[in-house]
């Protein structure tokens, strides 16, 4: 399958010229998914095996919180609304793209007509408010801050429900086309209460079957789905495998036939090999480094002056966190630890998404002596002593060392500290650390990517980061429906953003999927979820 | 013996008892909020942490939370990994039988592969037959589960697809299915075990084989064969007895690796996974599982040496 190495491109010397006040040179990125090319027809039949990197968390809509879960949802829930193959935001259980009201405090949502859940009820308005009332409302739903602006649902007729929000909220219709979109029968969730993750029932190609936990879920096709001719596969296993070289090995062995997040180290391995196939896709998310600048006292809490041993330099003086930026050689990261399969990117946008402009992909330019230069503009002695949290995986420790070596021809002298992941959300969360190297899974509206970072009350905003025109620029975007005013709106924060550098953003990581090339009908788009409405095997 | 086995029961007892306590405050102390982790990357929200730590009782004082855990603990309800929503009770008994019926296996190829090469090294010493037989334990003991598994399965499913990679049969289901699945993963594990007890028997074979009573064996006209199995190698068995038993423990618990390698949804692969979670509930039921299997093994191993061993039991009286 072509793939294209490098994905780092400077733009035309005019664009060029219009971002050197800032330094910058953009960066652009591959398409969402490359063509397969592959018209091969599939045949009616089989059980499909998918090899997950790790175990999904509950199959409760509102419940659930991990990343992989989202892949068997995409099988057994489908969504008010979902994204296409380039990104936009397509109806999917809605008839169409919702329409918000001249303040934007009023949202109708028109539904299609006839749908059956699994469990063959029907799919109304009703069942749209059931769903989405339980997400805002139920103990421990892992929806109720998505929808935190939504003030009621109150159905208009059988097909059509009115939602009140408590302020202008226009990524409203990315949030539902995620798992606060997704809508569960009202009868199984009576009839099975707090357990209903046991037995989701929803709207799919596919219908819940089993689970034996760490080892596999089960789905099988489901007769009353809407499109139900169109699905070719009698069902399909989804096995849980961690080991990423483990995963591999039984892709190549036959025992799966789909493997999700293949090993960047596993690439050149699997394109050798003439029974597989790979799908690749630029992710929405990012991985980076955040920077402690005011977070004493925890997440959520006012920034402040930090105090020994986490304060610094690197805290109190841009200059020196843009001199840590310009020693970073982003190419040579992708390069050193990823074997060229990731893309450097410098911003929380995706040059793939609608809402990426020049100043969203503009990159500050490598330079260990320009880095120096600004240390000793700040009154540093060098090296300027600092310390880092990272994973204690192999790949963090790689990327750890690849900065730790960059950022010492930068007049650094970075401290690596490995911890386990789980501990180091908690000691990251309290503030106890000066820089950490943390990624994200990445949202389809740029708000998601962005606002709970670095606005003043994200619920995410670990590095205590605080700037009154950023908060404005984001509260603004957050109201106008109006995409191309979003877009400059998102540009001016990320122009602010690499002034400031609360966040140093890194790489891009890829969505790379395994295919057995007996499969067709494999869809990976720029959210990472593997499609298997359309897959079967080759007939 | 009515009076050694209720002693022993008792013991048991208080082990398994001071073994939930230490677990229940150890997995506490590690860093790392489970209601942080449960919340996943959308979680640093404090009244979302606060919701969570509520549902669970995990704002509860630590006694509390003891207490209410032991009660549900004795009627069987071990509660609900608060990462899946499924029943702690109903995962580990899926991922039991997974680990016992390796380990068993395991167990079966390293008796197998230990005691024959144990006597062999012992009864043709000094002979290519013991060079080979160390040359093997030494390899077993060496070459580390994770590498050893890569090899056999590059071999077996890859270059030469003749077994599958992964993945589990139960032997009630197809036994022919469940040794396929097993075999490669038994092998693996078993290795090491079996360079042990190769090790073992070859030490206590050798001692046995200069014996008074195997000298007198030998002077009143017994075959070769019936000297060595019915006389050194039976004497010889209390040792790896005692082997078995104290690594039938470790296979069930640090099956890990095997597990992960063959993606066997096993018990040990539960445990790290749970770990990793801060899955409190399934960390506490495994623990408990794997704490009353080693007190079982143990109390068993100690019943079959007073039935070896009268000796035993007797001084087990006087103590």
């Amino acid at each position: 399958m072509p793939y294209k190495s490098s994905l780092i491109t400077r733009c035309a010397a005019t664009v060029c010229a219009a971002l050197l006040a800032t330094a910058c040179s953009p960066i652009a990125s591959g398409p969402t998914q490359q063509p397969s090319g592959d018209t091969r027809p599939a045949r009616q039949g089989g059980t499909l095996r998918v090899a997950l990197s790790a175990e999904p968390d509950r199959l409760d809509p509102t419940l659930a919180r991990t990343l992989v879960g989202r892949t068997v949802f995409n099988a057994i829930c489908e969504k008010l609304y979902d994204v296409d193959s380039k990104l936009n935001l397509v109806p999917q259980l809605a008839a169409a793209l919702p329409e918000f009201s001249s303040d934007g405090l009023t949202v109708t949502i028109r539904i299609k007509v006839g749908l059956k859940f699994a469990d063959g009820t029907t799919l109304d308005a009703a069942a749209v408010k059931t769903s989405l009332d339980r997400h805002r409302t139920l103990a421990g739903s892992a929806r109720t801050s998505e929808l935190t602006s939504v003030d009621s649902v109150s159905v208009v007729d059988t097909a059509t429900v009115a939602i009140k929000m408590k302020t202008a909220f226009t990524p409203l219709t990315a949030v539902l086309a995620d798992r606060a979109g997704m809508i569960m029968s009202p009868a199984a969730l009576t009839a099975q209460g707090e357990n209903f993750a046991t037995s989701p029932v929803c709207v799919g190609p596919f219908k819940f079957a089993s689970r034996v936990a760490q080892d596999r879920i089960e789905v099988v096709k489901d007769p009353n789905y809407y499109d139900a001719a169109k699905v070719h596969l009698d069902g399909v296993t989804y096995k849980i495998i961690a080991d990423a070289n483990t995963r591999f090995n039984n892709l190549r062995s036959g025992d799966v036939e789909v493997l999700d997040a293949v090993a960047a180290t596993d690439v050149s391995a699997l394109r050798a090999e003439q029974s597989l196939r790979l799908i690749t896709s630029d992710s929405l998310g990012y991985q980076g480094i955040t920077i402690n600048l005011g977070n004493v006292d925890g997440v959520g809490k006012a920034p402040k002056t930090l105090a020994a041993p986490y304060a610094g330099a690197l805290a109190t003086d841009k200059r020196v966190r843009k001199a840590f930026e310009l020693s970073l050689d982003r190419a040579a990261i992708n390069q050193v630890v990823f074997r060229g399969e990731f893309s450097p990117a410098c911003g929380p946008v995706s040059a793939a998404s609608p809402f990426s402009s020049d100043p969203a992909q503009a990159c500050p330019k490598h330079d260990p002596n320009e880095a120096k230069s600004l240390l000793q503009q700040a009154g540093l002695t060098l090296p300027v002593k600092t310390s880092m949290v990272i994973g204690n995986t192999a790949d963090a420790r790689r990327l750890g060392e690849a900065i730790q070596a960059q950022v010492k021809e930068g007049g650094f002298e970075l401290e690596l500290q490995p911890v386990e992941f789980a501990a180091s959300l908690t000691q990251t969360d309290a503030g106890k650390y000066q820089a950490f190297q943390i990624g994200w899974s990445g949202r389809v509206d740029p708000d998601g990517n962005i606002a709970n970072f670095v606005r003043t009350s994200g619920s995410q905003n670990i590095c205590g980061y605080s700037n009154a025109e950023v908060d404005g620029w984001l509260d603004e975007a957050r109201k106008t429906p109006d995409v191309a005013k979003r877009r400059e709106l998102y540009g001016k924060v990320i122009t602010k953003l690499h002034d400031d550098v609360p966040l140093i953003y890194l790489y891009r990581q890829k969505n790379l999927t395994g295919v057995s090339s007996k499969i067709v009908g494999v869809q990976v788009y720029g959210d990472g979820l593997i499609r298997l409405a359309t897959a079967g095997f080759a007939a | 013996m009515g009076r050694y086995v209720l002693r022993r029961l008792l013991e048991s007892a208080v082990t398994l008892i001071l073994a939930t306590i230490v677990v229940f405050l150890g997995i506490r102390a590690l860093p790392g909020d489970p209601a942080r982790t449960l919340a996943g990357e959308e979680g640093d929200n404090p009244a979302v942490i606060a919701a969570i730590r509520q549902s669970y009782g995990l704002d509860q004082p630590l006694p509390v939370q003891y207490v209410r855990y032991v009660q549900k603990a004795v009627t069987g309800d071990l509660g609900r990994s608060p990462r899946t929503g499924l029943p702690v009770a109903e995962t580990i008994g899926h991922a039991l039988p997974v680990t016992l019926q390796l380990a068993a296996f395991a167990m079966m190829v390293a008796i197998l592969i230990g005691i024959g090469a144990g006597v062999i090294a012992a009864v043709r010493r000094r002979r290519p037959a013991e060079w080979g037989a160390n040359a093997v334990a030494l390899i077993g003991l060496s070459v580390p589960n994770f590498w050893f598994g890569q090899m056999v399965i590059l071999g077996l499913a890859i270059a030469y697809p003749i077994l599958p990679a992964s993945g589990f049969v139960s032997i009630f289901e197809n036994p022919v299915e469940s040794f396929r699945h097993l075999l490669m993963p038994a092998v693996v594990l078993g290795s090491g075990l079996a360079a042990v007890i190769m090790r073992q028997t070859r030490s206590a074979m050798l001692d046995a084989l200069t014996a008074d009573y195997v000298r007198t064996a030998r002077a009143k006209g017994l075959s070769g064969g019936q000297v060595i199995f019915g006389h050194a190698l039976r004497n010889s068995l209390i040792v790896v007895i005692t082997i078995v038993g104290l690594e039938l423990g470790a296979l069930i618990s640090g099956a890990v690796v095997t597990e992960q390698l063959f993606v066997l949804p096993g018990f040990g692969k539960l445990t790290i996974d749970a770990v990793f979670t801060r899955d409190y509930p399934m960390i506490q039921g495994v623990v408990l599982v794997t704490a009353s299997a080693y007190i079982l093994i143990n109390l068993a191993v100690d019943l079959l040496y007073s039935v070896i061993d009268p000796r035993i039991r007797v001084g087990g009286r006087a103590l």
